[in-house]
C-alpha cells in the first residue's frame, strides 16, 4: 500500500478492531470521520519506516479519554490538525510525518486523515501493534522516545503543553487532563527522528490491519473458511505466530469498573467437551487466557476473539452469555520481548500473579 | 373492558378483554384504509362479544404504519434539523451517515449552532442566538415545517433543546418539533437520526390519528384510545401525533407481551415460529429485554429502545435438503399450502417432516408415508437442534428457561428442548399481538450519567425514579399503581471510579380504564 484513502477505512477499522484484543470501543465514529475527511482531501501518502530518512521528524497523534464521551461530544475536523500546528509552533520544529500510537481501535484512523489534511505522509506503523491501556506500554518510550513535549487540545480550541519526566508521569498527567478538559482530548506526542521510528515503531501495521480487515469479511464471515488465509497473513508478518486457542460459547461474564478500567472475566465452554473451559481475564483488553486452569496465552501476546458466524471482532463490552466465538492467540512482535518491554506489559504489570511465557513456547493441547 | 387491535402488514387482529380474560378474538386481512380497517375490527369483536358501548373503557391500537412509511420512503415530510453542539461535532454534521434515497426525501436541511452540554453538566457553550435565528429564517424560506432538535448530552440536560424548540415555536407557530431527548438515548448521531425520522412522520401521524379517531367516533365509542410503543407501554392519541417513531417495533413487542399474558409467565423465552423464520425474544419481568446495540430503521442508524430479537431462518415452509441434514434457511414461504408434499406439491418442507414424524396432522398425511425414516429422524433432530441453539443464544445464563411457543410454525416442536425447563403453547397464540396491545400499561423512563462522588447512590436513584414517575403520570398512569420496572447501571470506563450511566424505568396502570 502506497496510499490510504476513504475506501480503505472500513477494512482498516475492522482489522484494527481485531488487533484491539477486546478494547478500543466502537470504531463507528472514527470510521465516519476518517471517511469523510479522506473523501474531501484525497488519500494520504503511506510511508514505510524503512523509507523514512533518519533525520525526518515524526510526531505521534491520537485521542485520549473515555470513549463513552465521544458518543455525545462528536469530533471536529480541526482538533488533530490544530494539535499538530500548535506542536510545530511551540517546539519550533517542522513535522515531516505522523504515526499512530495505537493500531488497535479507533486511534488508527486519525493519523491517516490528519496527514491528508496537512499534506504530509503517514508512517505505516504504530507504537503498540495492538491495543494497550497506558502510555508507558507503548514501544516508543520503551525504546527511548520521550513522550513530551506533548500538545493536548480539546474541541474548544484550548491547548496545553505537557512536559513530563517519564512515560509513567505522562500517563498520569494526560489521564487527569482528559477528565478535566471534557472527557476526551487529542494529543500530539512522542516527537522522534526517523532513526528512532525505525528502532521503536511496530512497522507496517496500518497496511497489515487493512489487509486483515478485508480478509475477515471474506467467505461470508465463516471463520473456519477464513482461517487458512488468516494464518498465512499472520505467519508472514512480524507477529510470526498464530494459534486457534479455543472454539466455544460464552457461558459466564463478570465486570466491574476499577480505577477507570473495565475489569472482569469471561468463561467459555468448548462445543465438543463441556468440561473443557477457557477463562479470559479482562482489563479493558483480553489479557490472559487459560484452559482448565492452564495459561495458554498472556499479554503482551495478543488474545483476539471473533464471532464464529460473522468473524466480527468481539469487543469485551459486548461479550455476553450464549455468543459463539473463536479465540486466537497471536505472538507479540519482537519489540515486546525484551526484559525492559516486558517489565511494563507482562501479566504482573496488570496485577496478575503469573509469568509471561511466549505463545510459541506454550505446549498447547 | 378493553379492545386491543393490532394492525400488521398482512393481518389485523382484534381482541375484547375483560381484565386478563379474553372474551373474543378476531383475525382479518389488513385493509389499505386505516379508518375502515379499524371499524371492521371493532364491529367484529363488538358483535361477537355483544357488549354495551359504555362498557368499553379503552381501545389500544398497535400499528406498523409508521415503520412501513420509513422503509418504503413514502408520505414522509421534508424535515430540518438544528443541532446545538459547536464548537464540538463539526466533523460529523447531521445526516452524514444516511442513505441518499431517504436523505433526499427529507431534503438536506441540517444546521449546527453553538450550544449543548458536557458529560459533567457544564455547558459546551451558550446557545448561539444569532446562528439559531439565521437557521430558522432559512427553514422558513425553504417552507419546511417538520423540525428535529438535538443538543450534546441532552438526555442528561435538556435545557438547550427546550430553548431552541421554544424559539422555533415562536417564529413558526405551526411547526412540528421533535426534540431528541424525548426520542432516543445517549449517542447523539443515533438519537438525532431517531428525532429526524420522528419529525418526518409528523404529517402522516396527524392523518393516521384523525382516521383512528374518526373510526371510533363512527362506532359511537367515547372512550380514550391509545397506541402501543416499542417498549410495550402505551401513549395516548395526543402523544402519537408527536412521537410516531416510538411505534417502530411495537409488533414484536406486543407479541412478546401477549405471550406473557396468555401463558401467565413473566420470565420466559418466546419463540414465534412463522413460515420462513422464527423470532426469539426474552421476557424479563413481563417486558421484552431490550437490545443494547444500534438498530437501523430503513437504513438509518438509530438507538430506539427496541426489543432484543434473534431471527433465525427456520419456519414451517423451510426446505429440507442434504438427506435431512439441512433445514432452511430457504423456504417456500406463503406457497407452503401448494408446494409442500402434504399439500400435493413436490418440495420437502419442515411441515412435511412434522407430519411424517406424527407430531401434527395437516394436509394429506399419506403423501409422506414413503419418506425414509432415517431422513425424517435426521431432519426432526436438526429442527430441534436449531431451535435449541437459538434459545441458548438468547437465554440469560445456562439455566434452562421456560419457553412459550407461538405462531403457526409451533407445530414443528414435538420433542423436549434441552434448553427449556418447560414448553408452553398457550391458547389464542394467534392473536398474541392484539392481546399485548390490549393489556399494555403506561411507563416513564429517564437516563443520565451520574457521579456517585458528587451525589450518593441512594439519592441519585431516588431523584431519577421521581423523574421517571412524573413522566409516567404525565403519560396517563395511575400514580398509585406505579412500580419500578428496571434499573440499569453501566459504569463509564476511563472516567473516575464512580461515573455511572443509569437508566430507570417505571410502569403503572392506565387511569380509569379497569
Amino acid at each position: 500500500m502506497k496510499t490510504i484513502g476513504a475506501e480503505h477505512i472500513k477494512d482498516l477499522c475492522n482489522g484494527a478492531a481485531f488487533l484491539a484484543t477486546g478494547g478500543g470501543g466502537d470504531p463507528y465514529i472514527s470510521q465516519l470521520l476518517a471517511e469523510r475527511i479522506l473523501h474531501q482531501y484525497g488519500p494520504a501518502q503511506l510511508i514505510s519506516p524503512d523509507d523514512l530518512p533518519d533525520e525526518a521528524f515524526v510526531v505521534s497523534i491520537g485521542m485520549v479519554g473515555a470513549p463513552t464521551v465521544t458518543l455525545e461530544q462528536l469530533p471536529t475536523v480541526d482538533e488533530a490538525i490544530f494539535a499538530l500546528n500548535r506542536y510545530e509552533a511551540v517546539t519550533d520544529k517542522h513535522i515531516d510525518a505522523v504515526i499512530p500510537f495505537e493500531i488497535g481501535g479507533g486511534n488508527s484512523t486519525i493519523p491517516p486523515f490528519v496527514a491528508a489534511m496537512k499534506g504530509i505522509p503517514c508512517v505505516d506503523g504504530d507504537g503498540m501493534g495492538r491495543a494497550l491501556p497506558e502510555a508507558q506500554m507503548m514501544t516508543f518510550p520503551i525504546y527511548g522516545v520521550k513522550p513530551t513535549p506533548a500538545i493536548i487540545v480539546d474541541s474548544f480550541g484550548n491547548s496545553e503543553l505537557l512536559e513530563c519526566a517519564d512515560a509513567l508521569s505522562f500517563e498520569k498527567e494526560i489521564r487527569a487532563k482528559a477528565v478535566a478538559m471534557g472527557g476526551m482530548i487529542t494529543s500530539a506526542e512522542h516527537g522522534m527522528t526517523g532513526a528512532l521510528v525505525k528502532r521503536s515503531a511496530v512497522p507496517h501495521t496500518l497496511s497489515f490491519a487493512t489487509k486483515l480487515g478485508a480478509l475477515l469479511r471474506q467467505h461470508d464471515g465463516i471463520i473456519d473458511a477464513i482461517e487458512p488465509d488468516l494464518f498465512a497473513l499472520f505467519n508472514a508478518s512480524d507477529y510470526g505466530v498464530i494459534k486457534r486457542l479455543f472454539t466455544g460459547k460464552v457461558v459466564d461474564t463478570t465486570r466491574k469498573i476499577i480505577s477507570g478500567y473495565d475489569v472482569g472475566t469471561a468463561t467459555l465452554q468448548s462445543f465438543n467437551d463441556a468440561s473443557r473451559k477457557m477463562e479470559i481475564l479482562i482489563r479493558n483488553e483480553y489479557l490472559v487466557a487459560s484452559i482448565n486452569g492452564r495459561t495458554v496465552a498472556s499479554v503482551p501476546d495478543l488474545i483476539c476473539i471473533v464471532e464464529q458466524e460473522t468473524a466480527r471482532p468481539l469487543n469485551a463490552e459486548r461479550m455476553r452469555y450464549g455468543q459463539r466465538v473463536a479465540v486466537f492467540g497471536i505472538g507479540c512482535t519482537h519489540h515486546y520481548r525484551t526484559a525492559r518491554a516486558l517489565s511494563v506489559t507482562e501479566p504482573r504489570a496488570f496485577g496478575f500473579d503469573l509469568d509471561y511465557i511466549p505463545l510459541e513456547e506454550i505446549d498447547f493441547p | 373492558m378493553r379492545i386491543g387491535i393490532d394492525v400488521g402488514g398482512t393481518h389485523t387482529d382484534a381482541v375484547l378483554m375483560d381484565g386478563m380474560e379474553i372474551l373474543c378474538a378476531h383475525k382479518a386481512l389488513t385493509s389499505n384504509d386505516v379508518r375502515q380497517g379499524i371499524i371492521d375490527a371493532l364491529d367484529q369483536v363488538m358483535t361477537e362479544g355483544r357488549v354495551d358501548l359504555n362498557a368499553i373503557k379503552a381501545v389500544m391500537i398497535g400499528t406498523t404504519h409508521f415503520t412501513n412509511a420509513i422503509i418504503e420512503r413514502r408520505q414522509l415530510s421534508p424535515t430540518a434539523i438544528i443541532r446545538a453542539c459547536l464548537p464540538t461535532g463539526s466533523g460529523l454534521p447531521p445526516m452524514c451517515d444516511w442513505p441518499s434515497d431517504i436523505a433526499s426525501v427529507l431534503g438536506y436541511h441540517g444546521y449546527m449552532i453553538g450550544g449543548g452540554h458536557l458529560f459533567d453538566g457544564r455547558q459546551i457553550s451558550s446557545i448561539d442566538e444569532t446562528a439559531l435565528d439565521q437557521a430558522i429564517t432559512d427553514i422558513i424560506y425553504n417552507g419546511v415545517k417538520s423540525i428535529a432538535v438535538s443538543a450534546a448530552f441532552s438526555p442528561a440536560n435538556n435545557l438547550h433543546e427546550l430553548k431552541i424548540a421554544a424559539q422555533i415555536r415562536r417564529r413558526i407557530p405551526d411547526a412540528s418539533i421533535s426534540m431528541s431527548h424525548e426520542i432516543g438515548r445517549l449517542g447523539i448521531l443515533e438519537r438525532e437520526n431517531a428525532a429526524l425520522l420522528n419529525a418526518s412522520l409528523s404529517e402522516l401521524a396527524a392523518k393516521v390519528v384523525s382516521s383512528m379517531e374518526a373510526a371510533l367516533t363512527e362506532r359511537g365509542l367515547q372512550c380514550p384510545f391509545f397506541v402501543s410503543q416499542n417498549d410495550g407501554t402505551l401513549m395516548s392519541a395526543k402523544f402519537i401525533a408527536r412521537y410516531p417513531a416510538l411505534t417502530f417495533s411495537s409488533g414484536p413487542t406486543n407479541s412478546l407481551r401477549g405471550a406473557a399474558v396468555l401463558s401467565g409467565m413473566k420470565d420466559a423465552l418466546v419463540v414465534d415460529i412463522g413460515g420462513t423464520t422464527l423470532d426469539v425474544g426474552v421476557l424479563s419481568n413481563g417486558f421484552p429485554r431490550e437490545s443494547n446495540s444500534h438498530i437501523a430503521v430503513g437504513g438509518v442508524r438509530t438507538n430506539f429502545r427496541m426489543p432484543d430479537i434473534l431471527p433465525i431462518g427456520l419456519g414451517g415452509g423451510s426446505l429440507v435438503t442434504d438427506e435431512g441434514a439441512r433445514v432452511g434457511p430457504q423456504s417456500v414461504g406463503h406457497k407452503l399450502v401448494s408446494e409442500a408434499i402434504v399439500f400435493g406439491g413436490s418440495t420437502l418442507t419442515a411441515t412435511d417432516i412434522a407430519v411424517a414424524n406424527g407430531s401434527v396432522k395437516v394436509g394429506n398425511t399419506s403423501l409422506v408415508q414413503t419418506l425414509d425414516p432415517a431422513l425424517v429422524e435426521r431432519s426432526t433432530k436438526r429442527i430441534h437442534d436449531i431451535i435449541d441453539e437459538a434459545i441458548d443464544k438468547m437465554r440469560p445464563s445456562e439455566t434452562p428457561v421456560p419457553v412459550i411457543l407461538v405462531g403457526g410454525g409451533a407445530i414443528l416442536v414435538s420433542r423436549e428442548l434441552d434448553t427449556a425447563s418447560s414448553v408452553i403453547v398457550p391458547d389464542h397464540a394467534g392473536v398474541a399481538n392484539a392481546v399485548g396491545a390490549a393489556i399494555a400499561q403506561v411507563g416513564g423512563e429517564v437516563e443520565q450519567i451520574v457521579s456517585f462522588s458528587k451525589q450518593d447512590r441512594a439519592h441519585a436513584l431516588e431523584d431519577l425514579t421521581q423523574q421517571a414517575q412524573a413522566k409516567a403520570i404525565a403519560a396517563g398512569a395511575d400514580p398509585k399503581s406505579l412500580r419500578l420496572l428496571d434499573i440499569e447501571e453501566t459504569s463509564v470506563s476511563y472516567m473516575d471510579d464512580e461515573a455511572v450511566r443509569i437508566r430507570i424505568k417505571v410502569v403503572g396502570e392506565l387511569r380509569h380504564t379497569k
